[in-house]
């Protein structure tokens, strides 16, 4: 079985699934087992009494094989990110660290100056480190010299399910890199992510478009076929284009004139 | 019984002088669940809550895993 090796870490499952935005939790924990991802993001937000329940890490932690990927949501600057990373890393006992930087709430593009500087910290302290950046090759590059062991280059903005609008780059982006690249957010539909899987990404990153479909656990379902059928297809190798008919059936002339 | 002031997830708190971070967890019901709790910018992990004694005016902060993309 082709396994997705993330530093470390190998997995079956190339679905990565996101946990924010559900209507509950008990919603979002349908919706990882049934998408049967082992990699799911987290965000640290201040504990708060009143919304004890909102805490996920004691049901995320019965859910067997799971490893969790904190983020560094939240952080507008490389220093800000190292820190998340830290608090994240004592909290979760995971080594991976999703980083996010992205100081404009207005649309949520990552800062690559700011990635770029927390991402040779993490990397140099023995973190997984998972940059969630724009769809830009010399970035990625960069950041794979620097010790990444993959790069997430946006399909499209957060949360606006405007689908892999960066395809072309995202194409650049895998020929050029010998770490797994994965699309990370705008998908909308399983079949963009089959398209990102079919292209060459080792892995999708989906969020919205599971939390809120209308039955979140179906959809994570058929987002984790679609991932599964784009690795697969690419893997028994696309047809080459052909600007010109090519028959498949003989074209055989013995049903027209008399013989 | 003196008390001394922290600030604790960004709000104001009177706690009893001489606490440790392991009796604030106590004291917010936050002990329950795993957390990760920073002192004045650094992390004071479990084996250290017990002879971690807050002091006036330390930023305490609690944080746990939310939802996240």
């Amino acid at each position: 079985m082709d396994l997705l090796r993330l530093g470390t870490y190998t997995f079956s499952s190339r679905l990565i699934l996101g946990t924010g935005k559900f209507s509950s939790t008990s919603a979002m924990i349908e919706a990882v087992r049934a998408s049967g991802t082992q990699l799911v993001t987290v965000a640290l937000r201040r504990f708060n009494r009143e919304q004890a329940e909102d805490d996920l890490f004691g049901p995320l932690s019965e859910i067997e094989g799971l490893t969790l990927m904190p983020n560094t949501s939240g952080a507008a600057t490389a220093s800000e990110a190292v820190k998340a990373a830290h608090i994240s890393r004592e909290l979760s006992g995971s080594p991976f660290i999703k980083v996010e930087i992205h100081p404009n709430p207005h649309h949520l593009m990552p800062d690559p100056i700011e990635t770029y500087e927390a991402c040779k910290i993490l990397a140099a302290e023995g973190f997984i480190v998972m940059p969630y950046i724009p769809a830009d090759p010399v970035l990625a590059k960069r950041l794979e010299e620097v010790g990444c062991s993959s790069v997430m280059p946006l399909g499209s903005a957060i949360g606006s399910g405007q689908g892999l609008s960066t395809a072309e780059m995202v194409k650049i982006i895998i020929r050029e890199s010998n770490i797994p690249v994965i699309v990370d957010a705008g998908l909308r539909s399983p079949s963009e992510a089959c398209a990102a899987m079919e292209m060459g990404c080792e892995a999708v990153l989906v969020n919205s478009a599971v939390a809120v479909a209308r039955d979140p656990a179906a959809m994570a379902s058929a987002f984790a076929k679609a991932v599964e059928a784009g690795f697969e297809a690419r893997n028994a190798g696309l047809m080459p284009r052909s600007s010109a008919a090519v028959a498949t059936s003989p074209l055989t002339s013995f049903l027209g004139g008399a013989s | 019984m003196s008390t001394i002031g922290i600030i604790l997830n960004g709000e104001r708190r009177e706690i009893p002088a001489g606490a440790t971070v392991a009796d604030l967890l106590c004291i917010a019901d936050a002990g329950r669940q795993p957390v990760a709790v920073v002192v004045n910018e650094n992390i004071v992990r479990p084996d250290q809550r017990d002879s971690c004694i807050l002091q006036d005016e330390d930023q305490v902060e609690i944080l746990v895993f939310a939802g996240g993309g």
